[in-house]
């Protein structure tokens, strides 16, 4: 695809014939094979999906493009189905019905049912659009003449070929009628005459003579054609000789060559038939003679055959329809003798054959029984044994070479025979071979011959092409569906005549056997796309290129694949149950654009659930079934968002359940989620499901499981999703691999925890899941986080390699009265189909001001493009509407435009008359006409309207100052002084470090004290790195890219100019009273004990209490870290005394993503889990010198006593107090106090605040890797700014005239975005001032001024009340 | 330390995390290449249909 | 009323999504009366009172502010 000419019109589309399932939509919509991914999709261009040529085409001897023909008959376009045919064959319907059909051998769909009746859909193309019709494409006629010895379909072809390559031919024929084996070979009720002479019209039509009664021999040599100026001479006389079978008495009346037989009936219409025939043969000839008998008259046909069935060369159908019409086969049967009484056949002497071993050819070799002579009652004897050429006619022909088997020897590519200019092809260079060969060697030879005559190598490029390892659709999926039986002529209606007998299917027979085509190749190549596409973007030439760029670092973020339930079909019913499917599914049904359009329905029956199960964990944390060991870490979230809205979806109310192991809601604002979802009534059920099993009729699912509380429960349900994990993709593997990047256990991209975005190869960095499972916005902290990382390696090359567009200067229209220039677009028939384009045209020429109309084809074009340029130029517009699709897809095209003939680009206005317009009043022609007129109106009203405006710039200060200097802060820090950014870090404490001083190591075993140390040293010594430490922000104002700060230090201030801000202010532990913490010295926090770990080597037993204070009424939230922290911590524990009892009681444990693996590793290590309610807490007693701890396990179902050593509390993580720093910045907080970000998904970065930037725990609790890829992320995200002299700053913007303004202040209320502020103003007092760097335009304030001093500019009064009149005027 | 460093990037992937690489790096001056298997960018996220804990719609 | 009534609608629609949720219903190739006339703002906040009184003194039917 041409994609600057495609314009996503979807024309294309409508007329390609391939449905394909819709991967986008999961396989549970189709599309087309050239299609565009989804609606919204960017680029929003179409594409061809094709693979390798298809084993049908690859089978044909002549090539021809099956797939492409089968698919025109399905969709009942025969003319251009016979175009495809007839470009590799100029006689459709004679193959239509006579063809071998290797392609239907060939055909995929013998491994799904049966194969396609390929053979039978290219006779319903023919019979239904005459053949003869179809216009020829010849190029233009040359001079050589070429002499064709022959009519048959080599020689027919040859003729054609030629003929398309401009080149004349005649061909002389011995017969007194043309076609060779077709007319004299193949009875009529296999190929009635009219078929055939009409297909030969065809061949004629292009000018080519065929003489009759013209055989080659002593009249006609060779040498005399050449003498007649025939340049080349191609021979194709056949093989009519019948081979005899060399037994006694073969000499005698009433025995016949079958070939002898059937040229005599074919061109008489009678010949002798004895009242008791046998045929001695296996073939199609064999066949043909008894068939042919049979009608003639014959009494009793038997066919003596020396092997069987299974061996005979005869088409299977052939042998059917010959059994049906009474004819016996006498299999393992060999003529020995003709017994001949009075000169005439009295009878055939036959012996018994059996198999022996197979011969060169693989069948097995018939071997006489000794013993075993009978003999038949026959009169009349048909051998039909093979044929050979009869060379007699070329006995003369020095300089032919001729094989063994009396066939011409030739050039096996070229078809060149040892005498110059004269070739050879059809049966009398390969034997008694096929139709279709015979065709197939007649093109061929076409091309040698021109070659020949061009003095060209007749050999090179012409080496078969062979495909190893093809790729094709794959037809797993693929229902059965059997082929559709050839109605027949009834067997009591065949005798006495030559009707045909296969009667050919219908339309509706054809559309629907070609409909079970698999289309193995995905595009068919019918190339109707190339016609329906007008502005011509569509070239199946296309071929992939390969291209090497130099570039300085790559970033690998291609991903992961989603688990495959099929692999588990015993278990899951996935695919033999259309209401079991994954997740991904379920968010396709949910989705308005999905094949459902957002209606909650099954599939089986349309109905809508009304009770449906989400199996969690399938392909997640499972190494019994599958190798996945890690934990997915959406699965559980995308499962509870979808019971949300599918609740949301549903009518008639949903029961929503959940089959959880934990529930894992450890992100943001996650845990609330959780909560919400068990009010809205959403079910969790702490099970794994052991069975499922299908309902019959409803099919419905009924799942089998053990409850918490140990009973077995069988529950049915309208529907189950599976919720899906991630698995390393396969293409992710191989990439690595060449590569060379480290994998871990899993296959996913190794990183360590402190560069979690490097891989070990340098300059190639990892983000998203491809390095582990994740969500979206950890996905996106990664992103920017390795773009931060490939900017420090690249800082020295930054914008060397940026391009800037340089346009002419702009010309002055301030006080010109408009000029309106108005150009409408047909947008191929998208808009012109629909709309009259002229007439709107005439109509926008009689508006005012409008001093210039044109209409395009396609306004968007290149060329359209450049000639608007000069259009204005000529014509001095100093407006200008197009009238064409939708200004948020075209309007920065046309802009840009605009800028080239050196106008402002806001003089520009578009009239949306195809999105809004034709596509949507389709069948309402001429509304749709007066409705674009209407819109043409309005814009051109507007447009008088119009003013210049500029793009406002603001300097920008490239100083940073990140604020907390933990590991989060030092790290933005240290990147930003790496590219060239002056910091400053200012941090509250007496020294660096932050929370990360606590821990020892992190969750992979990195040692967190000597990474610290080198990081304060890295931070400390960089020059350039301003560290303040005792520092705190006071206050703060300014904007993006204009910052001060006011910083304290101990009884100074400071005031610090900088361009960007990153928030980085960390997070702790929270303090508890419960479970006798800070009463007794054995009760200690996660940290305490972290830093104390060798202190109790000899303690018996250790207790965890996860969640104090956490998911709670006062700290509602997970806090992420706490669940593998305690297990790193007991894992240590056991590690130095295996004796030790420990036990984690937990709520759920969350060891997300590859944490699980520790989880795991604790549980093999005899770490005992017991699960507790927030409703049944642990209680915690002291016990003499020991603790006592009671908690309710809910497997046994009793209550239980740990005495225990220790006892250590996970408590919640906080957010240290920043609110002066959260103040200063306007930086909003959520309910837990941690600042929040500008957008939950998309930016988990940017504050609401533009220029200010949030990393680490300040942000919300997370482990250090993360904390780590977020402080790389902030800096990424503030380099975007910095790196930029000055940030442009949208014109769209409100403007206070302060002349009007009373400074009521409404205006300041009610804008979002702070961007208005109210000033002093001398003499005036409070007067409202735009600061446009923080506008964006909206116009709130526009409407809330009652004084009317607020100007909205590109939507202004004037402009917005012009449109208004203009549309008024009802059609 | 090196001679001549290339101001430019592959991001391998159209995916979400590819996207924003792209773009971060682009808006800090490099060149990016941004190479994605299928016809269109988006990845799994453009088939999702709302995003948690927002409820937002994923277009 | 009249069986045929087809009322004419000024629409504002937001920039950002209801003026792009109409381009969509145009690549789906949803069908709708065509006595809809839009204006598109950058935000349906811009629509001042003004502007649907002046549509109602214009003779449209209705106003439709989406955004």
């Amino acid at each position: 695809m041409d994609l600057s000419k495609c314009t996503s019109c979807g024309d294309c589309e409508a007329v390609c014939p391939v449905e394909l399932e819709s991967g986008y939509e999961e396989g549970l919509a189709t599309r087309k094979a050239i299609y565009k991914k989804y609606t919204q999709a960017i680029p929003g261009t179409y594409c061809i999906e094709k693979t390798d040529t298809a084993p049908c085409k690859l089978a044909c001897p002549a090539g021809i493009n099956v797939q492409g023909y089968v698919q025109m008959v399905k969709v009942g376009n025969y003319k251009r189905a016979l175009e495809i045919i007839m470009e590799d064959l100029p006689l459709p319907g004679i193959l239509g019905r006579v063809c071998p059909h290797g392609c239907e051998d060939a055909c995929r769909r013998c491994s799904v049912d049966d194969p396609l009746a390929i053979r039978d859909l290219k006779r319903l193309a023919a019979d239904r659009f005459d053949p003869r019709e179809i216009e020829i494409q010849c190029d233009p006629e040359r001079d050589e003449k070429v002499a064709i010895i022959g009519s048959g379909p080599a020689g027919l072809s040859t003729a054609y070929f030629l003929a398309r390559r401009g080149i004349k031919s005649t061909i002389f024929e011995s017969l007194p009628e043309p076609g060779g084996m077709l007319r004299v070979g193949i009875p009529e009720h296999r190929l009635p005459r009219e078929i055939l002479n009409k297909e030969i019209e065809i061949i004629t039509n292009l000018g080519v003579e065929i003489k009759t009664n013209s055989p080659l021999g002593p009249d006609l040599s060779i040498d005399d054609l050449k003498n007649q100026g025939y340049k080349a001479v191609y021979l194709a006389i056949g093989a009519h000789k019948g081979i005899e079978l060399g037994v006694p008495g073969e000499n005698v009346n009433g025995v016949r060559q079958g070939v002898d037989f059937l040229r005599e009936l074919s061109l008489t219409g009678k010949t002798e038939v004895g009242k008791k025939v046998v045929i001695i043969g296996g073939g199609n000839v064999a066949i043909d003679v008894a068939r042919s008998a049979i009608r003639m008259g014959a009494e009793e046909v038997t066919i003596v055959y020396r092997r069987t069935r299974t061996e005979m060369p005869a088409f299977d159908e052939e042998i059917e329809a010959s059994l049906d019409e009474g004819i016996r086969i006498n299999y393992l049967a060999a003529p020995q003798e003709i017994v001949v009484e009075d000169g005439r056949v009295a009878g055939l002497r036959c012996i018994k054959m059996e198999l022996g071993d197979a011969d060169s050819s693989g069948r097995r070799s018939p071997i006489p029984v000794p013993g075993s002579e009978f003999e038949l009652d026959v009169d009349q004897i048909i051998p039909a044994i093979g044929q050979k050429p009869d060379l007699s006619c070329l006995e003369e022909a020095a300089g032919l070479e001729f094989s063994r088997w009396g066939t011409i020897e030739v050039n096996s590519i070229s078809y060149a025979t040892d005498y110059e200019g004269v070739f050879a092809g059809g049966d009398v260079q390969t034997g008694p071979w096929t139709v279709i060969g015979a065709v197939a060697s007649g093109k061929e030879a076409a091309e040698s011959i021109q070659r020949y005559f061009d003095g060209v190598d007749m050999v090179e490029g012409r080496e078969p092409v062979t495909l190893d390892d093809p790729v094709y659709r794959p037809y797993d999926k693929e229902p059965v569906k059997h082929r559709l039986q050839m109605p027949e002529l009834a067997v009591e209606k065949r005798a006495g005549n030559f009707d045909q007998v296969e009667l050919g299917y219908t339309e509706e027979q054809g559309q629907e056997e070609a409909g079970r085509c698999l289309n193995c190749s995905y595009c068919c190549d019918c190339e109707l796309c190339v016609e329906a596409c007008l502005p011509g973007a569509v070239n199946h030439r296309d071929q992939a290129l390969e291209k090497e760029i130099d570039v300085g670092a790559v970033i690998l973020t291609s991903g992961t694949d989603v688990f495959d339930p099929d692999k588990l079909e015993e278990f899951y019913l996935y695919k033999s149950n259309p209401n079991v499917m994954t997740s991904i599914e379920f968010e396709r049904i949910l989705s308005a654009t999905g094949p459902t359009s957002g209606h909650l329905v099954r599939l089986s029956d349309e109905k809508e659930p009304k009770k449906i199960a989400w199996l969690q964990c399938v392909g997640s944390r499972d190494q019994n079934q599958c190798d996945n060991g890690y934990c997915s870490s959406v699965c559980c979230m995308y499962a509870i968002k979808e019971t949300v809205i599918a609740q949301e979806h549903s009518h008639n109310g949903l029961e929503c359940s959940i089959f959880n192991m934990d529930i894992r809601t450890f992100g943001k604002d996650y845990e609330r989620y959780y909560e919400r979802s068990k009010e809205q009534g959403v079910r969790y059920v702490q099970a794994r499901v052991h069975t499922i099993s299908e309902v019959p009729e409803s099919r419905n699912l009924n799942l089998h499981y053990v409850s918490e509380a140990g009973e077995i429960i069988e529950e049915e349900f309208d529907l189950v999703v599976l919720s899906v994990g991630m698995e390393p993709a396969k293409s992710a593997v191989e990439l690595a691999g060449d590569l060379d990047i480290e994998l871990n256990q899993y296959n996913f991209v190794k990183t360590e925890d402190v560069s979690p975005v490097t891989t070990s190869k340098p300059g190639i960095y990892v983000a998203g899941v491809i390095q582990g499972p994740k969500d979206i916005p950890h996905s996106i902290m990664e992103a920017s986080a390795a773009a931060c990382s490939a900017g420090s390696d690249l800082a020295a090359a930054r914008g060397s390699l940026v391009k800037e567009r340089i346009f002419p200067e702009e010309i002055n229209v301030v006080g010109q009265e408009p000029r309106i220039g108005v150009f409408v677009c047909n947008c191929g028939i998208n808009i012109g189909g629909i709309a009259d384009v002229p007439s709107i045209v005439e109509y926008a020429k009689s508006l005012p001001n409008v001093v210039y109309t044109e209409e395009n084809l396609f306004s968007c074009s290149q060329d359209t493009q450049e000639k608007m340029v000069e259009t204005i130029k000529e014509q001095k517009l100093n407006r200008v509407v197009v009238a064409a699709c939708s200004p948020i897809t075209h309007e920065p095209l046309f802009q840009e435009t605009m800028k080239d003939a050196g106008l402002n680009p806001f003089l520009f206005e578009m009239a949306n008359i195809r999105n809004q317009c034709t596509w949507v009043h389709s069948s309402e022609k001429d509304k749709a006409t007066e409705k674009a007129k209407d819109l043409v109106k309005m814009s051109v009203a507007r447009s008088a309207f119009l003013e210049p405006l500029d793009y406002l710039t603001v300097g920008v200060n490239n100083p940073v100052l990140v604020v907390g200097g933990g590991v989060s802060g030092m790290t933005a820090a240290l990147n930003f002084a790496e590219q060239g950014f002056a910091t400053t870090l200012v941090e509250k404490g007496m020294e660096l470090g932050g929370s990360a001083r606590q821990i020892k190591k992190t969750w992979k075993g990195a040692d967190v004290g000597s990474y610290l140390d080198e990081l304060i040293g890295q931070v400390e010594n960089h020059t350039g790195i301003n560290v303040m430490k005792g520092a705190e922000v006071v206050n703060a104002k300014g904007f993006v890219g204009n910052f001060e700060t006011e910083v304290k230090i101990g009884d100074l201030k400071k005031t610090i100019r900088h361009g960007a801000t990153v928030v980085a202010t960390g997070g702790q532990a929270t303090e508890t009273g419960e479970h006798l913490y800070g009463q007794n010295p054995r009760v200690t926090r996660w940290h305490d004990l972290e830093q104390n770990l060798e202190k109790y080597p000899d303690a018996e037993s250790v207790v965890f209490i996860q969640c104090v204070g956490s998911r709670d009424e006062s700290h509602p939230y997970c806090s992420k870290i706490c669940c593998t922290a305690s297990i790193n911590q007991a894992l240590e524990i056991k590690e130095k005394n295996p004796e030790t009892n420990v036990f984690i009681l937990h709520r759920d444990i969350r060891t997300y993503g590859e944490r699980e693996s520790v989880y795991q590793k604790a549980r093999e290590k005899g770490v005992v889990f017991i699960k507790y309610s927030p409703e049944r807490k642990p209680v915690v007693t002291e016990a003499g010198d020991k603790l006592e701890v009671k908690i309710f396990d809910p497997v046994i179902q009793r209550e239980m006593v740990i005495e225990t050593d220790l006892l250590n509390l996970a408590t919640a993580i906080e957010s240290s107090a920043n609110e002066t720093v959260t103040s200063a910045y306007k930086l909003p907080v959520n309910a837990d106090k941690f600042v929040m970000e500008a957008h939950a998904k998309l930016r988990p970065v940017d504050c609401a605040t533009d220029g200010v930037y949030i990393c680490g725990m300040a942000h919300y609790p997370k482990p250090l890797d993360e904390s780590i890829a977020q402080a790389q992320a902030a800096v990424s995200r503030a380099i975007n700014v910095l790196s930029q002299q000055s940030v442009a700053v949208e014109p769209i913007v409100s403007q206070i005239d302060q002349e009007l303004c009373i400074g009521c202040g409404l205006c300041v209320e009610s804008c979002s975005f702070s961007a208005i502020e109210p000033e002093k103003v001398e003499g005036k007092g409070i007067r409202a001032k735009n600061i446009s760097a923080l506008c964006k335009g909206c116009g709130v304030c526009a409407v809330a001024c009652p004084q009317q001093a607020i100007t909205m500019k590109h939507f202004n009064n004037d402009q917005i009340i012009a449109s208004i009149r203009a549309g008024k005027s009802v059609a | 330390m090196t001679k001549d460093v290339v101001g430019s990037v592959m991001v391998v992937g159209g995916g979400i995390a590819g996207m924003q690489s792209a773009l971060d790096l682009a808006n800090s001056g490099y060149y990016v290449y941004l190479v994605e298997e299928s016809s269109a960018i988006g990845g799994v996220m453009s088939q999702l249909d709302k995003t948690f804990p927002t409820n937002d719609c994923t277009m | 009323m009249a069986e045929n009534y087809e009322p004419k609608i000024l629409a504002f629609l937001c920039n950002w999504c209801a003026y792009a949720g109409a381009d969509l219903a145009g690549v789906s190739r949803f069908q709708y009366p065509p006595t809809l006339r839009v204006i598109r703002t950058m935000c349906s906040g811009r629509v001042d009172p003004l502007y649907i009184a002046e549509g109602l003194v214009n003779g449209y039917d209705g106003v439709f502010v989406s955004g």
